[in-house]
């Protein structure tokens, strides 16, 4: 585990939620759409988010040393519009999980096939691909976020040695 | 929350003492910090998100004065967490410096903590008015 991995992918799994619930509170939308969970599923999801994005981030990382190389941080840019769809895809995946196991407790099981399983196929390669798309939009905007922080850091321009 | 503040203040207290500790002390305790740091603002959002759930459709409206100091929460926590990565970046880098580290790393360092200390004040007095206001 490394510390730079770790910070970003805590980064984007907080920041991303904190934006979602300031806009949405801002917006009045908030108290309504809190209203369907309960305290266990909004940790549990937000688990699940925080995982699938240290997943991510890690593998955009992997190679790459953000620290001392310019051109890895440009290679990093690059990866950011892939591993942001992967991650949208891996948590999309694991909500359905979740809400395809709970359809199936809370239903008959001659009804399992064709009232949840069924359906559930239908849906799904197209919620991949929206969940793909807006992973990989997330994804590059905190691309550009992340690097406009390394260059906050003293991390722009060409590779150098860290100052002393 | 005690976590982060307390480790924020005590990076700050070791990198304002007079004479200084050596560089390089500093900033190991300071990157030890940097680790739990973001463990802690994962589990504050989780929670506080798991808090805000726990209101459900009885939370405020955002216009009541409630409403407005929590916003000003909520914000200040997301420019913390923002704030926050290039702190992490800098000591890292400092981390990672070949020569030995200059008096100069400390008192960057200390900037660094401060403001994170100064930024973890205000969000502690927010959170308090919210519960108590």
């Amino acid at each position: 585990m490394n510390l730079v991995t770790w910070s970003l992918a805590t980064f984007h799994a907080t920041t991303f939620v904190l934006a979602i619930v300031l806009f949405a509170y801002s917006r009045g939308g908030l108290g309504a759409a809190l209203g369907g969970l309960n305290t266990f599923v909004g940790l549990g999801l937000f688990v699940a988010l925080w995982a699938t994005t240290y997943f991510t981030t890690a593998r955009a990382l992997r190679g790459l040393d953000l620290v001392r190389s310019a051109r890895d941080r440009e290679a990093y840019a690059r990866r950011t519009v892939r591993w942001g769809a992967r991650n949208g895809m891996a948590f999309l995946a694991v909500l359905g999980v979740v809400a395809l196991s709970a359809a199936i407790a809370n239903t008959r099981p001659d009804q399992i096939g064709l009232g949840i399983l069924f359906p559930a196929l239908l849906i799904a390669p197209i919620a991949l691909v929206v969940s793909a798309a807006v992973g990989g939009a997330v994804g590059v905007i905190f691309g550009i976020i992340d690097l406009g922080l390394f260059a906050l850091a003293g991390m722009s321009g060409q590779d150098s040695e860290p100052t002393t | 929350m005690a976590t982060a503040f307390g480790g924020a203040v005590t990076v700050l207290a070791l990198a304002a003492r007079p004479v200084g500790e050596a560089p390089g002390a500093v900033v190991a305790v300071a990157i030890r910090y940097e680790w739990l740091f973001w463990a802690a603002a994962g589990v504050l959002a989780m929670t506080g998100i798991g808090n805000l759930a726990a209101f459900g459709a009885g939370l405020s409206e955002p216009a009541s004065p409630w409403g407005t100091t929590l916003m000003l929460k909520l914000g200040s926590v997301l420019g913390l967490v923002i704030l926050s990565l290039p702190r992490t970046l800098a000591v890292a880098r400092l981390s990672q410096s070949s020569g030995d580290l200059a008096s100069a790393a400390v008192v960057r360092i200390r900037n660094l903590y401060g403001a994170t200390t100064g930024a973890f004040a205000l969000i502690l007095a927010l959170a308090i008015w919210l519960a108590h206001g």
